[in-house]
């Protein structure tokens, strides 16, 4: 690895630790290897948002011409968000495309990556499943990425109504993250998300 | 190694000495804004920000499109920063004129194996004074023997005769100089 980089990951490991961030528990850095590529990122949910009380964990992949180029991050925790792919956890964000500046640290996107989950950007999505149901049906996305935060980051407010749907779909044979997309992807209708996993 | 790094830069190891934090704070107001570092080869943008200039260069070479400050995206570029001097530098020598060398077009003459370009005999002889290959300009010419060019004059005429008289004069006076670089 370039020795800029390495160095300057590690001078920013030694910070982030020391911000009030960290102390307040809102973030976490920690190491994934010896030669400071891989980190692993964890931010906490936004008060009064649906992911409220639960833990998001990040992959961080520092690449060699950091920070002339911006680290690559995609979210390890499942989350219902119009700017994150439900499915692969990659991140729709500019400062992590072509608004980056090397400047930027990685407690700065760790808390660019925090204000995304209180304002989703519906307009410039990464799933656009998500996004659609975030502008068309803003109650139905709060149930069901409160829905996602409880059973994948653990967030502690249960949403029954999900889980009874999931529970019914799981009674058919169906596997249960499929269900639970099927039915997020059609706003809770049992009988089509059935259809489209049967059709 | 995670383990040991954490523990090092752990938040819970109490601050001894107060005298310490407020140097590294002062330390910090002269660090680098790209690598963190103390700044070396310091310049300063016209927004006031900070760097290396080694790093700034890297930075406006890698996004050549978006000449962009690091620190507060306003616009930036190599001839509007401002190299910093402290006291005591010596030797007072504009950062942007070291390294990196400036990414200016770059010529390269042949390479030759006789040691003197562009000079070669054979069939349509043809020898050329290219600018930087002698120290002066005057020789800036080109030598047409055997199969004369399309634009040369029609051979039997009277200009022909005399453009071949001073190609020969021209001729002789590179050889006396050549002769002269080699014997001299
Ligand atoms: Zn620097
Ligand atoms: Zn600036």
């Amino acid at each position: 690895m370039a020795n800029i980089a390495a160095k300057r990951i590690k001078r920013e490991f030694k910070e982030i630790m020391k911000s009030e961030e960290v102390i307040g528990g809102s973030i976490k850095l920690g190491l994934v290897n010896e030669n400071w590529t891989e980190l692993k990122g964890e931010i906490a949910g936004p008060v009064d948002t649906p992911y409220e009380g639960g833990t998001f964990l990040l992959e961080i992949k520092v690449p060699e011409t950091y920070p002339f180029n911006p680290p690559k991050i995609r979210f390890l925790t499942k989350i219902w968000h119009p700017n994150v792919s439900s499915v692969t956890g990659a991140i729709c964000l500019d400062i992590l495309k072509d608004q980056w500046a090397a400047a930027l640290t990685l407690r700065t996107v760790l808390l660019s990556l925090q204000a995304l989950l209180s304002a989703g950007e519906p307009n410039d999505p990464q799933d656009a499943v998500v996004a659609k149901q975030f502008r068309e049906n803003p109650r139905l996305f709060t149930m069901t990425a409160r829905h996602w935060t409880n059973v994948y980051a653990g967030g502690p407010n249960i949403v029954h109504e999900c889980n009874s749907k999931v529970q019914r779909m799981l009674d058919m044979g169906i596997d249960e993250h499929q269900a639970r997309v099927a039915l997020s992807s059609y706003d809770w209708d049992l009988e089509r998300a059935t259809e489209q996993l049967f059709g | 190694m995670a383990e040991t790094s954490q523990a090092r830069a752990s938040p819970s190891a109490p601050g001894g000495d107060a005298g310490g934090e407020e140097d590294k704070h002062d330390e910090r107001m002269l660090e680098c804004n790209i690598c963190l570092d103390t700044a070396r080869d310091a310049v300063v943008s016209m927004c006031g920000h900070l760097f290396c200039w080694p790093c700034l260069h890297q930075w406006l070479e890698t996004r050549p499109s978006r000449q962009v400050c690091p620190v507060c995206k306003a616009a930036i570029s190599r001839e509007k920063v401002i190299p910093l001097y402290g006291r005591g530098n010596t030797k007072q020598e504009d950062p942007r004129n070291k390294v990196p060398p400036r990414p200016a077009g770059q010529r390269t003459e042949p390479e030759s194996t006789s040691g003197f370009p562009g000079f070669g005999f054979g069939e349509g002889f043809h020898m050329s004074f290219g600018i930087g290959a002698f120290p002066f300009g005057i020789f800036t010419s080109t030598f047409n023997f055997g199969d004369p060019r399309p634009s040369a004059a029609p051979r039997g005429t009277a200009q022909f005769e005399e453009e071949q008289f001073l190609s020969k004069i021209f001729l002789w006076v590179a050889i006396l100089f050549v002769l002269w670089l080699v014997f001299a």
